[in-house]
Protein backbone atom coordinates (compact mmCIF):
# COMPACT_ATOMS: atom_id res chain seq x y z
CA UNK A 1 0.00 0.00 0.00
CA UNK A 2 2.72 2.45 -0.49
CA UNK A 3 2.16 5.71 -1.96
CA UNK A 4 4.15 8.63 -3.35
CA UNK A 5 4.78 10.80 0.28
CA UNK A 6 3.08 14.52 0.04
CA UNK A 7 4.53 17.44 1.22
CA UNK A 8 2.97 20.10 3.81
CA UNK A 9 1.62 22.15 0.73
CA UNK A 10 -0.19 18.93 -0.47
CA UNK A 11 -1.50 18.29 3.06
CA UNK A 12 -2.64 21.69 3.37
CA UNK A 13 -4.33 21.37 -0.15
CA UNK A 14 -6.31 18.21 0.76
CA UNK A 15 -7.25 20.04 4.00
CA UNK A 16 -8.89 22.86 2.42
CA UNK A 17 -10.25 20.76 -0.38
CA UNK A 18 -11.81 18.67 2.57
CA UNK A 19 -13.74 21.38 4.04
CA UNK A 20 -14.93 22.52 0.97
CA UNK A 21 -14.49 20.59 -2.53
CA UNK A 22 -15.27 22.94 -4.95
CA UNK A 23 -13.71 26.00 -3.93
CA UNK A 24 -12.29 27.47 -6.63
CA UNK A 25 -7.88 27.83 -7.33
CA UNK A 26 -8.01 30.81 -7.39
CA UNK A 27 -9.44 31.06 -4.04
CA UNK A 28 -7.11 28.27 -2.78
CA UNK A 29 -3.72 30.24 -4.35
CA UNK A 30 -4.90 32.93 -2.28
CA UNK A 31 -5.31 31.22 1.09
CA UNK A 32 -2.18 29.54 0.58
CA UNK A 33 0.06 32.29 -1.15
CA UNK A 34 1.08 30.08 -3.88
CA UNK A 35 -0.35 30.80 -7.33
CA UNK A 36 -3.06 29.44 -8.93
CA UNK A 37 -1.01 27.16 -11.49
CA UNK A 38 0.57 25.46 -8.47
CA UNK A 39 -2.70 24.84 -7.05
CA UNK A 40 -3.40 23.34 -10.29
CA UNK A 41 -0.67 20.98 -10.75
CA UNK A 42 -0.82 20.18 -7.16
CA UNK A 43 -4.64 18.84 -7.71
CA UNK A 44 -3.65 17.24 -11.25
CA UNK A 45 -1.06 14.89 -9.30
CA UNK A 46 -3.15 14.20 -6.64
CA UNK A 47 -5.40 13.03 -8.72
CA UNK A 48 -3.90 10.88 -10.93
CA UNK A 49 -1.96 9.41 -8.30
CA UNK A 50 -5.26 8.51 -6.73
CA UNK A 51 -4.85 10.14 -3.93
CA UNK A 52 -7.78 11.91 -3.56
CA UNK A 53 -11.00 12.65 -5.82
CA UNK A 54 -13.60 14.81 -6.17
CA UNK A 55 -17.29 13.42 -6.59
CA UNK A 56 -21.16 14.04 -5.84
CA UNK A 57 -22.09 11.36 -3.43
CA UNK A 58 -26.03 10.89 -3.62
CA UNK A 59 -27.74 10.03 -0.24
CA UNK A 60 -27.87 6.01 0.29
CA UNK A 61 -31.27 6.68 2.04
CA UNK A 62 -32.58 8.49 -1.22
CA UNK A 63 -31.61 5.84 -3.33
CA UNK A 64 -34.00 3.31 -4.75
CA UNK A 65 -31.68 0.95 -2.84
CA UNK A 66 -31.06 2.23 1.06
CA UNK A 67 -30.86 -1.00 2.66
CA UNK A 68 -27.25 -1.21 3.46
CA UNK A 69 -26.19 -4.99 4.17
CA UNK A 70 -22.82 -6.30 5.20
CA UNK A 71 -22.29 -9.93 3.83
CA UNK A 72 -19.35 -11.66 4.86
CA UNK A 73 -17.87 -14.72 3.03
CA UNK A 74 -16.13 -18.09 4.32
CA UNK A 75 -14.40 -19.42 1.24
CA UNK A 76 -11.63 -21.37 -0.31
CA UNK A 77 -8.80 -19.22 0.01
CA UNK A 78 -7.03 -19.98 -3.22
CA UNK A 79 -10.64 -19.10 -4.67
CA UNK A 80 -10.72 -16.00 -2.76
CA UNK A 81 -8.88 -13.72 -5.40
CA UNK A 82 -11.19 -15.05 -8.57
CA UNK A 83 -14.14 -14.35 -6.08
CA UNK A 84 -13.46 -11.02 -5.04
CA UNK A 85 -13.53 -9.64 -8.98
CA UNK A 86 -16.62 -11.96 -9.86
CA UNK A 87 -18.27 -10.25 -6.92
CA UNK A 88 -17.42 -6.91 -7.25
CA UNK A 89 -19.14 -6.87 -11.04
CA UNK A 90 -22.07 -7.49 -9.25
CA UNK A 91 -23.94 -3.95 -9.57
CA UNK A 92 -25.55 -4.32 -5.98
CA UNK A 93 -22.29 -5.04 -4.65
CA UNK A 94 -20.60 -1.42 -3.55
CA UNK A 95 -17.34 -2.69 -1.82
CA UNK A 96 -15.43 -6.22 -1.74
CA UNK A 97 -12.91 -6.66 0.89
CA UNK A 98 -10.09 -9.38 0.69
CA UNK A 99 -9.69 -10.20 4.86
CA UNK A 100 -7.80 -12.46 6.91
CA UNK A 101 -9.71 -13.13 10.06
CA UNK A 102 -13.78 -13.23 10.57
CA UNK A 103 -14.30 -13.57 7.10
CA UNK A 104 -12.21 -14.55 3.79
CA UNK A 105 -14.01 -11.34 1.73
CA UNK A 106 -16.35 -9.04 2.97
CA UNK A 107 -18.61 -7.18 0.80
CA UNK A 108 -21.14 -3.81 1.93
CA UNK A 109 -23.88 -4.04 -0.85
CA UNK A 110 -26.78 -1.22 -1.20
CA UNK A 111 -30.38 -2.96 -1.66
CA UNK A 112 -33.84 -2.48 -2.32
CA UNK A 113 -35.45 -5.17 -0.53
CA UNK A 114 -34.74 -8.25 1.98
CA UNK A 115 -35.86 -10.89 -0.91
CA UNK A 116 -33.12 -8.85 -3.07
CA UNK A 117 -30.64 -9.65 -0.43
CA UNK A 118 -31.36 -13.00 -0.21
CA UNK A 119 -30.77 -13.51 -3.74
CA UNK A 120 -27.91 -11.98 -4.12
CA UNK A 121 -26.15 -13.28 -0.98
CA UNK A 122 -27.98 -16.68 -0.34
CA UNK A 123 -28.59 -17.62 -4.34
CA UNK A 124 -26.13 -15.90 -6.54
CA UNK A 125 -22.88 -15.54 -4.11
CA UNK A 126 -23.39 -19.11 -2.25
CA UNK A 127 -23.38 -21.24 -5.82
CA UNK A 128 -20.24 -19.22 -6.84
CA UNK A 129 -17.63 -22.02 -6.67
CA UNK A 130 -15.25 -21.79 -3.48
CA UNK A 131 -17.86 -20.16 -1.01
CA UNK A 132 -18.53 -22.45 1.95
CA UNK A 133 -20.47 -20.06 4.42
CA UNK A 134 -22.48 -16.57 3.95
CA UNK A 135 -23.89 -14.23 6.39
CA UNK A 136 -25.47 -11.28 6.38
CA UNK A 137 -25.75 -8.62 8.80
CA UNK A 138 -28.09 -5.42 7.92
CA UNK A 139 -26.98 -1.76 9.15
CA UNK A 140 -30.26 -0.43 10.65
CA UNK A 141 -28.22 2.54 11.66
CA UNK A 142 -25.39 4.13 11.07
CA UNK A 143 -23.99 5.89 13.79
CA UNK A 144 -20.36 7.29 12.32
CA UNK A 145 -19.68 7.60 8.48
CA UNK A 146 -16.66 9.36 7.27
CA UNK A 147 -17.22 10.02 3.44
CA UNK A 148 -13.80 12.00 3.83
CA UNK A 149 -11.67 9.14 3.38
CA UNK A 150 -11.73 6.20 1.24
CA UNK A 151 -9.79 3.50 -0.70
CA UNK A 152 -9.33 4.84 -4.35
CA UNK A 153 -9.39 2.07 -6.20
CA UNK A 154 -9.02 3.29 -9.81
CA UNK A 155 -11.15 6.27 -11.97
CA UNK A 156 -14.41 5.18 -11.09
CA UNK A 157 -13.73 4.09 -7.21
CA UNK B 1 -29.28 8.30 8.42
CA UNK B 2 -32.10 6.11 10.48
CA UNK B 3 -34.28 3.26 9.36
CA UNK B 4 -33.95 3.32 6.19
CA UNK B 5 -36.13 0.31 5.35
CA UNK B 6 -39.34 2.09 6.64
CA UNK B 7 -38.69 5.33 5.17
CA UNK B 8 -41.78 6.85 3.74
CA UNK B 9 -41.32 7.19 -0.26
CA UNK B 10 -42.64 10.61 0.41
CA UNK B 11 -39.76 12.34 2.39
CA UNK B 12 -37.06 12.37 -1.00
CA UNK B 13 -36.63 15.41 -2.66
CA UNK B 14 -37.94 16.00 -6.10
CA UNK B 15 -35.37 15.52 -8.41
CA UNK B 16 -36.06 16.56 -12.05
CA UNK B 17 -33.59 15.58 -15.14
CA UNK B 18 -31.56 18.93 -14.55
CA UNK B 19 -30.91 17.93 -10.74
CA UNK B 20 -29.60 14.13 -12.14
CA UNK B 21 -27.55 15.50 -14.75
CA UNK B 22 -25.76 17.64 -12.57
CA UNK B 23 -25.36 15.22 -10.27
CA UNK B 24 -23.76 12.88 -13.01
CA UNK B 25 -21.70 15.45 -14.35
CA UNK B 26 -20.67 16.11 -10.56
CA UNK B 27 -19.67 12.67 -9.94
CA UNK B 28 -17.62 12.60 -13.01
CA UNK B 29 -15.55 15.59 -11.83
CA UNK B 30 -16.72 17.38 -8.71
CA UNK B 31 -14.42 20.09 -9.14
CA UNK B 32 -16.32 21.21 -12.63
CA UNK B 33 -17.05 24.48 -12.15
CA UNK B 34 -20.44 26.26 -12.29
CA UNK B 35 -19.38 27.74 -16.13
CA UNK B 36 -18.97 24.28 -17.61
CA UNK B 37 -22.17 22.37 -16.04
CA UNK B 38 -24.11 25.62 -17.48
CA UNK B 39 -22.19 25.40 -20.51
CA UNK B 40 -23.53 21.80 -20.98
CA UNK B 41 -26.59 21.46 -19.95
CA UNK B 42 -26.97 25.24 -21.68
CA UNK B 43 -28.63 26.92 -18.27
CA UNK B 44 -26.90 29.87 -16.47
CA UNK B 45 -24.15 29.50 -14.31
CA UNK B 46 -26.51 31.09 -11.15
CA UNK B 47 -29.11 28.45 -12.05
CA UNK B 48 -26.27 25.61 -11.82
CA UNK B 49 -25.18 27.13 -8.00
CA UNK B 50 -28.32 27.62 -7.34
CA UNK B 51 -29.79 23.74 -7.74
CA UNK B 52 -26.01 22.57 -6.17
CA UNK B 53 -27.09 24.70 -3.20
CA UNK B 54 -30.79 23.07 -2.98
CA UNK B 55 -29.63 19.05 -3.12
CA UNK B 56 -27.18 19.81 -1.02
CA UNK B 57 -29.29 21.41 1.32
CA UNK B 58 -31.88 18.41 1.06
CA UNK B 59 -29.14 16.33 1.63
CA UNK B 60 -29.78 14.43 -1.29
CA UNK B 61 -26.40 14.77 -2.57
CA UNK B 62 -22.99 15.80 -1.38
CA UNK B 63 -20.00 17.27 -3.65
CA UNK B 64 -16.49 15.87 -1.80
CA UNK B 65 -12.88 15.83 -1.61
CA UNK B 66 -12.03 11.89 -1.38
CA UNK B 67 -8.56 11.06 0.25
CA UNK B 68 -7.22 7.53 0.31
CA UNK B 69 -6.36 5.89 3.56
CA UNK B 70 -3.11 5.79 1.98
CA UNK B 71 -2.42 9.30 1.32
CA UNK B 72 -2.97 9.90 5.12
CA UNK B 73 -0.64 7.12 6.10
CA UNK B 74 -3.36 4.77 6.84
CA UNK B 75 -1.74 1.70 5.90
CA UNK B 76 -3.96 -0.93 7.82
CA UNK B 77 -7.81 -1.22 7.31
CA UNK B 78 -9.60 -3.63 9.86
CA UNK B 79 -13.09 -4.61 9.91
CA UNK B 80 -14.52 -4.94 13.05
CA UNK B 81 -17.55 -7.07 14.84
CA UNK B 82 -18.62 -6.19 18.22
CA UNK B 83 -21.09 -8.10 20.55
CA UNK B 84 -22.42 -6.11 23.01
CA UNK B 85 -23.63 -7.13 26.59
CA UNK B 86 -25.35 -5.15 29.44
CA UNK B 87 -25.91 -1.74 27.48
CA UNK B 88 -27.83 -0.56 24.63
CA UNK B 89 -25.81 -1.05 21.49
CA UNK B 90 -26.41 2.71 20.31
CA UNK B 91 -24.44 3.74 23.62
CA UNK B 92 -21.75 1.56 22.90
CA UNK B 93 -21.86 2.47 19.20
CA UNK B 94 -21.92 6.17 19.89
CA UNK B 95 -18.38 5.61 21.92
CA UNK B 96 -16.88 3.95 19.85
CA UNK B 97 -17.62 6.39 17.00
CA UNK B 98 -15.41 9.20 19.28
CA UNK B 99 -12.39 7.21 18.70
CA UNK B 100 -10.46 9.37 15.94
CA UNK B 101 -9.40 5.12 14.59
CA UNK B 102 -12.72 4.70 13.78
CA UNK B 103 -14.18 5.53 10.35
CA UNK B 104 -17.41 4.11 10.14
CA UNK B 105 -19.79 2.63 12.76
CA UNK B 106 -23.13 0.43 12.09
CA UNK B 107 -25.81 -0.65 14.52
CA UNK B 108 -26.47 -3.80 12.55
CA UNK B 109 -28.74 -7.18 12.55
CA UNK B 110 -27.01 -10.64 12.85
CA UNK B 111 -24.69 -12.23 15.42
CA UNK B 112 -23.08 -8.80 15.71
CA UNK B 113 -24.33 -5.58 17.52
CA UNK B 114 -21.87 -3.50 16.17
CA UNK B 115 -19.77 -3.42 12.72
CA UNK B 116 -16.62 -0.84 12.62
CA UNK B 117 -14.20 -0.08 10.71
CA UNK B 118 -10.38 0.39 11.80
CA UNK B 119 -7.64 2.47 10.05
CA UNK B 120 -4.53 2.78 11.84
CA UNK B 121 -1.41 4.19 10.55
CA UNK B 122 1.05 1.68 12.04
CA UNK B 123 0.56 -2.20 14.10
CA UNK B 124 2.00 -0.34 17.17
CA UNK B 125 -1.66 1.77 17.20
CA UNK B 126 -3.32 -0.88 18.16
CA UNK B 127 -2.09 -1.37 21.50
CA UNK B 128 -2.83 1.83 22.90
CA UNK B 129 -6.21 1.65 20.76
CA UNK B 130 -7.42 -1.77 22.04
CA UNK B 131 -6.01 -1.60 25.58
CA UNK B 132 -6.55 2.01 26.97
CA UNK B 133 -9.42 3.46 24.80
CA UNK B 134 -11.10 0.60 23.54
CA UNK B 135 -11.18 -1.24 27.14
CA UNK B 136 -12.51 2.02 28.37
CA UNK B 137 -15.82 1.41 26.51
CA UNK B 138 -18.24 -0.45 28.87
CA UNK B 139 -20.98 -3.46 27.53
CA UNK B 140 -18.32 -4.65 24.96
CA UNK B 141 -18.63 -8.65 25.27
CA UNK B 142 -16.46 -9.88 22.42
CA UNK B 143 -14.25 -8.45 19.70
CA UNK B 144 -14.07 -10.04 15.98
CA UNK B 145 -11.06 -8.87 14.04
CA UNK B 146 -10.65 -9.19 9.88
CA UNK B 147 -7.56 -7.77 8.67
CA UNK B 148 -7.91 -6.38 4.95
CA UNK B 149 -5.93 -7.99 2.43
CA UNK B 150 -6.90 -6.49 -0.71
CA UNK B 151 -9.68 -3.95 -1.14
CA UNK B 152 -11.09 -4.87 -4.41
CA UNK B 153 -13.83 -2.60 -4.88
CA UNK B 154 -14.48 0.17 -2.84
CA UNK B 155 -17.35 2.84 -4.50
CA UNK B 156 -18.66 5.61 -2.77
CA UNK B 157 -20.96 7.42 -4.98
CA UNK B 158 -23.52 6.56 -2.34
CA UNK B 159 -23.11 6.93 0.80
CA UNK B 160 -25.18 8.38 4.10
CA UNK B 161 -25.45 11.48 4.07
CA UNK B 162 -26.27 12.90 7.84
Amino acid sequence: MSKPQLDDLDRRIIGLLTRDARVSNRQLAHELGVTEGTVRGRIKRLEADNLIRFSAVSNVAYSGAPQVVLIGIHAQLDQVQSLCQRISAMQEIRCVIAMMGRYDILCVGLFGSLTQIVEVANNRILSMPGVRHVETSIAVETVKYDHRVAKITDRRG
Amino acid sequence: MKDTMSQPAGIQPELDDIDRKIIGFLREDGRATNQELARRLKISAATVSARIRRLEQAKAMKVVAVTDFAALGYNFLLAVGIQVQGRRAGDVARDLAKLKHVFAAHLVTGARDIEVLLALHDYEELHALLLDEIAKIKGIRTIECGIAVDVVKFNFDVAPIS
